[in-house]
């Protein structure tokens, strides 16, 4: 496994290299996860270790968010004034987004089924 | 015996709580799958719950637990690369239906930014809370690096991502069978591309067309949400 977390590791690298080289505003990371997407269809075929490396990274991926979610006791304050504002946007907003987006690819695929 | 030392050394560690930190998330998973996988008792919700208790009990500040788990929050740069993986694996599926994936992606991603974010505008919500809600529909670790990168809070964006996630595995089902979609492509893509991981893991319960959809949203969303919000937000 430890050729793949070295991949990860490198790309993540080159990534956050190129972001700041040229004063790119995306993160690093993504940058890198760009990259290695690239790499793997040039490759056309992802190796076991590296298979292994990233599967271990995203079992636990919730457990990687809890030092910056904890932060949110900091926020008390904003979530208290903004309560109702913010349970608005995200119960609404998803709500709204999900119904329209699942329409759409219904809508969109059914069109591109007609012309063939 | 040396107790002064013992408590000295109590009190400064950053195992203890690279140990609660990790313990709760293990206690959350077990609960999480003691209860059927309920879409409630993520094991993130469980785990935020028991470090946030220790945290508020102890008086114990935040800028200070940070310090002692940053090794967990490095991993996301990692964890971010990996992300191209599931992307890779279902990217096949882009060309049967690259033209509906495409527009979807783009005008679904944008309208579900501009819905949410709209509401708090008219409802009057405060700068960095609007832009801590632009990466409420990608996928976490995305989210976290992105909203550093914008100027939001890191923290709300977090959390509103969670909730988010939750959200539309809870309703999306229900959603999908009021509004009749049809096809199971077009309610895993709108899984993944609204509700991230979470939705993704509602998607699986779908079918195997609905997950590999779902995946491939998600990847593709947190990709263009990463490239195109820090743009946009430098411009305005």
């Amino acid at each position: 496994m430890l050729k793949g977390i070295i991949t990860l590791l490198v790309f993540q690298f080159i990534g956050e290299c190129i972001a700041i080289l040229f004063g790119l505003l995306v993160p690093g990371p993504v940058i890198g996860m760009v990259l290695l997407l690239t790499f793997l269809i040039l490759r056309k075929s992802s190796f076991e270790s590296l298979d292994d490396a990233a599967a271990i990274h995203l079992r636990y991926l919730p457990l990687l968010f809890i030092p910056a979610a904890m932060g949110i006791i900091t926020q008390a304050d904003v979530i208290s004034k903004e309560l109702l504002a913010i349970v608005i946007a995200l119960v609404l907003g998803t709500i709204i987004a999900l119904a329209f987006s699942a329409k759409l690819m219904d809508y969109l695929i059914v069109k591109q089924e007609e012309k063939k | 015996m040396n107790f002064e030392a013992l408590i000295e050394y109590i009190s400064s560690t950053s195992l203890i709580w690279l140990i609660l930190t990790i313990a709760s998330f293990q206690l959350g998973i077990i609960v999480y799958e003691q209860f059927n996988k309920h879409t409630l008792l993520q094991p993130i919700i469980i785990s935020s719950a028991i470090v946030m208790s220790a945290l508020l009990i102890t008086g114990f500040a935040y800028e200070e637990y940070y310090k002692h788990v940053k090794i967990i929050h490095f991993f996301l740069g990692p964890a971010t690369v990996a992300l191209a993986l599931p992307l890779f694996n279902n990217l096949k599926h882009v060309k049967t239906l690259f033209i509906p994936i495409m527009i979807t992606l783009i005008v679904g991603g944008v309208a579900s930014v501009l819905i949410a974010v709209g509401l708090l505008w008219i409802l009057d919500a405060n700068i960095p809370t609007i832009l801590s809600m632009t990466t409420k529909s990608i996928t976490a670790p995305i989210a976290i690096i992105t909203s550093e990168q914008i100027g939001a809070i890191p923290s709300l964006a977090v959390s509103f991502v969670i909730i988010t996630g939750i959200i539309g595995a809870l309703f999306g089902t229900s959603i999908f069978k009021i509004i009749n979609v049809k096809h199971d492509i077009s309610k895993g893509f709108a899984l993944g591309l609204i509700s991230h991981g979470i939705g993704t893991g509602r998607a699986v319960e779908i079918s195997e067309k609905a997950a590999a959809f779902s995946a491939l949203a998600m990847g593709l969303s947190g990709i263009f949400t990463a490239i195109l919000l820090p743009i946009i937000i430098s411009i305005l």
